[in-house]
């Protein structure tokens, strides 16, 4: 009885060796992806770059020569009538098996979201099961998708690492930015109450250039890659992009401003005093009493005075009070643009849409269909804004209030 | 609960004509008066049975009034303490006034007995078979011409080991004496940390060939009959040739055999040994062999360590807990490392995925074949060690690991991640307590290295199940292998992986001990004294004002 | 029947294991939208009630399995029947349970093995387990218990870490009113996953205190139904509604979206060994039921040898019952809903309930009556253990 057991065990046990392990794939087996860029070419084929990483030329260092010599990615190109089949095209040209599990950046260009908008090409990444949602999405500024790739970057050795840590720096630093990913995107195109917002990137330089790794060999690089600005989508086609203080002032609304610097006149002077943001939170409540709803703003800022170009008294509580004052006239001035510049752009990407919908669903439902072109741009919005000065920084007064004039 | 016979042979013809003569031989000997009278005839009978053997001293004597009686004195050099034999045997007989007189020699037996051989023990033998296991065991025999009995003195002795420190049990804090191969000394050494009558000890003779004196050793009240019992039964079916060590025994009345893991406890310490007993263990203790079995033993019982009692509770926890996620990176380490860079990249961060990559680039094995490479490059060096004499010990395992390890990084055969991922799975193996635990979580690991190379995570976890299945499953001696964590005791719970303050330990173990499960009495948790002055509240006699 | 018996604490292990099983794979109750949470509650409350319907017929009849009591209750042809019809429920619940699972597993991480093989693999764990009996499952359980304890707690403070709970998607609450809420409730989640306690009723025989069965049962049919509550209210917190519905294995989206200090991303091996770790228990209590139904209905003396055929039998099931994912979705949301699992779980069991009340009922008015009865039977001894 015995013996038919261990029989049986052999056999079952070496078909599972002998058929090979249908999953299995070593890590040299693989070409790591760390970017994706989908452009649109003239002959209107999806045209696919994908970044590869050069593990040896990345890690360097212990195995003794090799790094400074060659990139630590390459780029390839291909293409195709839609974007998985550009993706299978492009396997031609690489050695080894795609690997997607740590594509951290999914490139758009500008064109293509403008012309023909994003929702035809985002299902064959959410299919993937190997294709992260949490990959950040960005859309090309003034260059091609591809391009963004290309470029090879000093400091941080893979490019998509530049891309998303800028972005994301730039959102805690300035909130110029933010950082969108996979999921974010595909869940404002399927919600009726919020349109999609992206980042934006590009290339300052010439691309030509940016390949070759002299490019990196300088202390000044000729051709750079930089944050830029929010994309603005309306139903998945992009039709504006905001930048500056535009850009941060939907980053505010959307609550997702961490620390921030706002710049004020004072005393018929211009730009006498910065003031940080250190914390802040915005709330955005509807009231459906009538037919339109009004929605309310509120922001509530603390920070500090960080630099100050004037003689001001900053030790004098009412000066302070005044200067308040003034920030939150600013603050809402600056809010208050930019909800009109989008309602001018018909598209609600700060989700006021949502916000009625949570309060009110009955209401939503016969607005839902014309929420974007009729509600929307004629919606009433208050902003109330409370800033906090509580600090001055290391100093108190400027050294210019000392100085003998 | 079924064990197995491990020396059933096949009877061929050949065996069967052998047995046939011993059974004559034997058949000789059967009749229950066996000793004959003439002193010679039984002298005889003795230097042919074990075939005038030189060790086998027979120093004939003559006694009595006119020295008219034949004795002999019979014993086993090197197996006999030579001042005992000399002083209190031979001396005494010699020397002694009572048998110058007329005697008659059924008279010189009582005389022997009563008067003149000054050793403690003695025992009267009259058939072979105990003659010549007395014999055989360093006792020394008397034979008297003319009585068909004789008298064995007890004096067993001879160059034993002496009482040294353990080498495989180490210990910071506690005893460290260890036991030794004569089953006296340790009994004793148990004897003199336990000083209670209730402490019961019942020898057996086991193996046809080797007889060796095998003792059981319980407390009595607080060990569990039915186990005790057990035992008993178990130890007197034993039938082979000979028991060499403890482990015979261990293999031959196990509960299970088709496992991996072991289900009774070996140790060296008389404090481990007590301290089992005190919770209602029984100890096996054999002759010849240092190492004394503890049964029933369980799962738990091997990641603990002596020490553990004798430190503070939340040290003691703190390394109990380190001992378990040490035991579990021992099991699944190169598991995981082969699951996580074959199957499911996308789990290490990308910085190390690149780093990892990069390695292997010039790698040409799949990451388990390199593992297997590693891991039989460890096992290699480990046995070597052992046999390694003292001297070169060191020099081997500084050239084993700098230099073999660093060379084959460097020749590509291997990555360095893996010898990081090898070296500390071996070093987490060297820090579990109970030898016999690493040795099959060495075997139990190399499963889990091929479940991870064709399965990934799945495969590990899968295998995981099994094992903890398989464990659970186990019994000691009637008691489930995993208790107290799956039967979930909660008192006894607290002793797995934490490690309660002592005065926490009210009771015994349920499934192990018997009857008296009380340990302690109330109140046993320390208390600060109760005034600021240092006055023992006790003695504040009634009436008098309390001084505070 | 063999002789185990198993603890209170291991019945609710048992029990809570087995609710969590495969719930957490599968979006359950996701028609009632962001109010999922609140139609698993209702759910829950109506696995109390089923729950109570199942221990009465057990306090009726204490020590015999289902398939026994089956047969006195409705007499012995129609009982037998009913037992059998039971047993190859079981069956068919065990296999697809595999099923769900090796899809997921499919879906996910192995998308290149064969799914026989992965089934094959777990088939044969559940066939080994199952062979060593009760005591070891319930054993092994209280173990596996707390890893997965372990692993929920850290999955938990991983989630709320990485901050991408977002409470605001989980209103408006009842946006659309109670009544998608309760109809989702009475068409799916009152059966899967409460209604399947009904397989506990095989196994209350072994518990070796009765007195505390109904307890046991009620607290760990609440405490999972909080889990699986607040399990999905996370789940769509985390990702939108919109989001959840498109999902197949919402927990899994769940748990890739966490990224916590730039390295701890990724983490999809949590879901398999949470999944692995429950569904292991319910096919494992599924196919023990089955086992012991058939064991006790055709009167097999070691039950064990039964584990392997059947597990075959299962395994083959797994593969057969659907040709792709969609059809075995549907048929397990609307097909078997409807009739099997109503008529299995809540009507017979009731009706079984109010014959055996009458029964007893008469057999009291006849006991009382009869004040010296004869004995009919000796009473045999149980064994002790």
């Amino acid at each position: 009885m015995n013996h038919k057991w261990i029989l049986l065990f052999l056999i079952m046990t070496s078909t599972v060796f002998i058929s090979g392990c249908w999953n299995q794939k070593e890590l040299n087996e693989l070409a790591i992806i760390s970017a994706m860029a989908i452009d649109k070419n003239e002959d209107g084929k999806y045209v696919k770059t994908i970044q590869l990483v050069n593990p040896v030329n990345v890690a360097g260092g212990l195995q003794g020569g090799g790094s400074g010599q060659s990139p630590t990615v390459t780029v390839y190109t291909a293409m195709g009538d839609s974007v998985l089949e550009a993706h299978f095209h492009a396997t031609s040209k690489v050695s080894r098996r795609l690997y997607h599990g740590h594509a951290n950046l999914i490139v758009i260009s500008e064109e293509l979201a403008t012309e023909e908008g994003i929702i035809d090409i985002l299902d064959a990444f959410e299919r993937d099961p190997e294709i992260r949602m949490t990959s950040r999405v960005v859309i090309a500024h003034h260059t091609k998708a591809g391009d963004l790739l290309k470029s090879l970057t000093a400091i941080d050795k893979i490019p998509a690492e530049k891309v998303n840590g800028t972005i994301q720096t730039t959102e805690k630093a300035r909130g110029e930015s933010m950082e969108v990913n996979l999921q974010d995107v595909v869940t404002t195109l399927t919600s009726a109450g919020k349109e999609t917002v992206i980042s934006g990137f590009s290339l300052k330089g010439d691309i030509q250039q940016g390949k070759k790794i002299e490019n990196i060999q300088q202390s000044e690089l000729d051709t750079t890659i930089e944050s830029d600005g929010l994309a603005i989508f309306k139903e998945g086609k992009l039709v504006d992009w905001y930048q500056g203080e535009m850009s941060r002032g939907v980053v505010w609304i959307l609550d997702k401003i961490h620390q921030t610097d706002v710049i004020l006149d004072r005393e018929g002077q211009e730009n006498i005093l910065t003031y940080t943001i250190l914390r802040q939170k915005t709330r955005v409540s509807a009231d459906t009493t009538n037919d339109l709803p009004v929605l309310t703003v509120r922001v509530r800022a603390e920070g500090d005075i960080r630099e100050v170009r004037s003689q001001i008294d900053l030790t004098d509580p009412y000066e302070i009070l005044d200067i308040e004052k003034e920030l939150e006239k600013e603050i809402k001035k600056q809010l208050e643009n930019t909800v009109i510049r989008t309602q001018q752009n018909k598209s609600d990407i700060f989700g006021f849409g949502e916000v009625v919908r949570r309060s009110d669903p009955q209401k939503w439902k016969n607005m839902k269909n014309d929420w974007n072109d009729t509600y929307f741009p004629n919606l009433k919005v208050n902003v109330k804004v409370e800033a906090f000065i509580r600090r001055s920084g290391n100093r108190t007064n400027s050294y210019l209030s000392d100085m003998e004039q | 609960m079924s064990y197995v016979f491990i020396f059933k042979t096949k009877e061929s013809k050949n065996d069967r004509k052998i047995q046939e003569i011993n059974n004559q031989n034997q058949s000789n000997n059967r009749p229950p008066n066996l000793i004959e009278s003439s002193l010679s005839k039984n002298l005889e009978v003795i230097k042919q049975k074990t075939g005038n053997s030189s060790d086998i001293i027979i120093r004939p004597l003559k006694i009595g009034h006119n020295s008219q009686i034949k004795i002999a004195i019979l014993y086993v050099k090197g197996m006999v303490d030579n001042q005992s034999v000399n002083d209190s045997v031979i001396e005494s007989i010699m020397n002694n006034q009572n048998l110058s007189e007329k005697l008659i020699p059924q008279d010189v037996l009582e005389v022997l007995i009563e008067d003149v051989v000054a050793v403690g023990g003695i025992k009267v033998v009259s058939d072979w078979e105990k003659l010549f296991t007395a014999l055989m065991s360093g006792e020394t025999i008397t034979l008297i011409d003319g009585i068909s009995k004789g008298v064995c003195a007890s004096t067993q002795g001879g160059q034993r080991r002496s009482v040294q420190e353990s080498t495989t049990d180490v210990s910071i804090r506690g005893s460290k004496e260890a036991f030794n191969e004569s089953i006296e000394t340790s009994i004793a050494m148990v004897r003199r940390i336990i000083n209670n009558t209730d402490l019961w000890v019942e020898s057996f003779n086991i193996g046809k060939m080797t007889k060796t004196e095998v003792s059981i050793m319980y407390i009595n009240g607080i060990a569990k009959n039915e186990i005790i019992e057990e035992v008993r039964k178990r130890l007197k079916g034993i039938n082979i040739d000979g028991i060499l060590e403890s482990g015979y025994i261990e293999q031959l009345i196990e509960d299970q055999t088709t496992t991996t893991f072991p289900t009774i406890y070996h140790t060296e310490r008389p404090d481990t040994v007590a301290g089992n007993l005190l919770e209602g263990k029984i100890a096996i203790f054999v002759n010849g062999t240092p190492f004394v079995l503890l049964v029933p033993a369980l799962f738990i019982d091997f990641f603990q360590s002596a020490e553990d009692y004798y430190e503070r509770f939340d040290i003691a926890t703190a390394i109990r807990f380190l001992r378990t996620v040490i035991f579990f990176i021992s099991l699944v380490g190169p598991a995981i490392y082969i699951a996580a860079t074959t199957f499911h990249q996308e789990m290490i961060p990308t910085e190390l995925a690149i780093i990892i990559a990069a390695q292997r680039e010039s790698v040409p094995f799949p990451a388990f074949i390199e593992a297997l490479i590693m891991e039989i490059t460890f096992e290699i060096l480990r046995e070597a060690g052992i046999r390694m004499p003292k001297a070169m010990g060191s020099t081997i395992s500084i050239v084993g690991a700098l230099v073999i390890g660093q060379a084959a990084i460097q020749a590509g055969i291997v990555s360095p991640a893996m010898v990081i991922v090898v070296s500390l799975t071996a070093i987490a193996s060297f820090a579990t307590p109970s030898y016999a635990v690493a040795i099959s979580a060495r075997l139990v690991r190399f499963i889990f290295m091929v479940s991870a190379a064709t399965f990934g995570f799945y495969g590990i976890i899968l295998v995981f199940i099994m094992l903890i299945v398989h464990l659970c499953s186990l019994r000691s001696f009637g008691v489930p292998y995993m208790s107290p964590l799956a039967p979930f005791i909660r008192e006894e719970a607290g002793d797995t992986i934490f490690r309660r303050p002592i005065w926490a330990y009210k009771k015994r173990p349920r499934l192990i001990s018997g009857q008296n499960r009380v340990s302690q009495g109330e109140d046993q948790k320390p208390q600060p004294p109760r005034t600021r002055i240092m006055k023992n509240t006790t003695n504040v006699e009634k009436g008098e004002p309390n001084e505070s | 029947m063999e002789k185990a018996k198993i603890s209170a604490y291991q019945l609710f292990i048992l029990i809570v294991l087995f609710e969590l099983g495969s719930a957490l794979l599968v979006p359950i109750a996701i028609e009632a939208k962001q109010d999922a949470w609140l139609a698993i509650l209702i759910g829950m409350v109506g696995g109390f009630c089923l729950y109570l319907v199942y221990h009465g017929l057990y306090s009726y009849y204490p020590d015999i399995p289902p398939t026994e009591y089956l047969q006195k209750i409705m007499g012995s042809f129609l009982g037998k029947i009913l037992a059998f019809i039971y047993v190859l429920y079981f069956i068919y619940l065990s296999a697809r349970v595999l099923r769900d699972f090796g899809e997921m597993l499919i879906t996910s991480f192995y998308w290149d093995t064969p799914l026989f093989i992965l089934n094959t693999l777990m088939a044969l764990l559940v066939i080994y387990t199952v062979r060593k009996g009760i005591e070891v499952l319930a054993r092994t359980s209280e173990l596996l218990f707390v890893l997965i304890f372990l692993l929920g707690i850290s999955v938990l403070f991983l989630i709320v870490v990485s901050g991408i709970i977002q409470i605001s998607n989980l209103k408006p609450v009842l946006e659309e009113g109670i009544k998608p809420v309760l109809k989702t409730t009475f068409t799916q989640t009152l059966y899967f996953p409460f209604g399947e306690v009904i397989i506990f009723a095989m196994i209350l025989p072994y518990l070796n205190r009765p007195a505390k069965v109904k307890q046991i049962g009620l607290l760990a049919i609440g405490f999972s139904g909080l889990i699986l509550a607040s399990v999905m209210a996370i789940n769509v917190s985390v990702l939108d509604v919109n989001n959840i519905t498109r999902s197949p294995f919402p927990l899994l989206s769940t748990i890739q979206t966490i990224e916590v200090a730039g390295f701890l991303e990724r983490l999809d091996v949590y879901f398999i060994l949470i999944t692995v770790i429950g569904v292991f228990f319910k096919m494992c209590l599924f196919f023990y039921a089955s086992v012991v139904g058939t064991a006790n209905l055709f009167k097999v003396k070691e039950s064990a040898r039964l584990a392997f055929p059947l597990g075959l039998a299962i395994l083959i099931l797994s593969i057969t019952i659907a040709s792709n994912y969609s059809e075995h979705i549907k048929e397990g949301l609307h097909v078997i809903t409807l009739y099997l699992h109503l008529p299995l779980q809540v009507i017979i069991p009731s009706l079984l309930l109010l014959i055996a009340f009458i029964k007893n009922k008469k057999k009291k008015r006849k006991q009382s009556k009869n004040l010296f009865p004869k004995r009919k039977y000796r009473l045999v001894e149980r064994d002790k253990k």
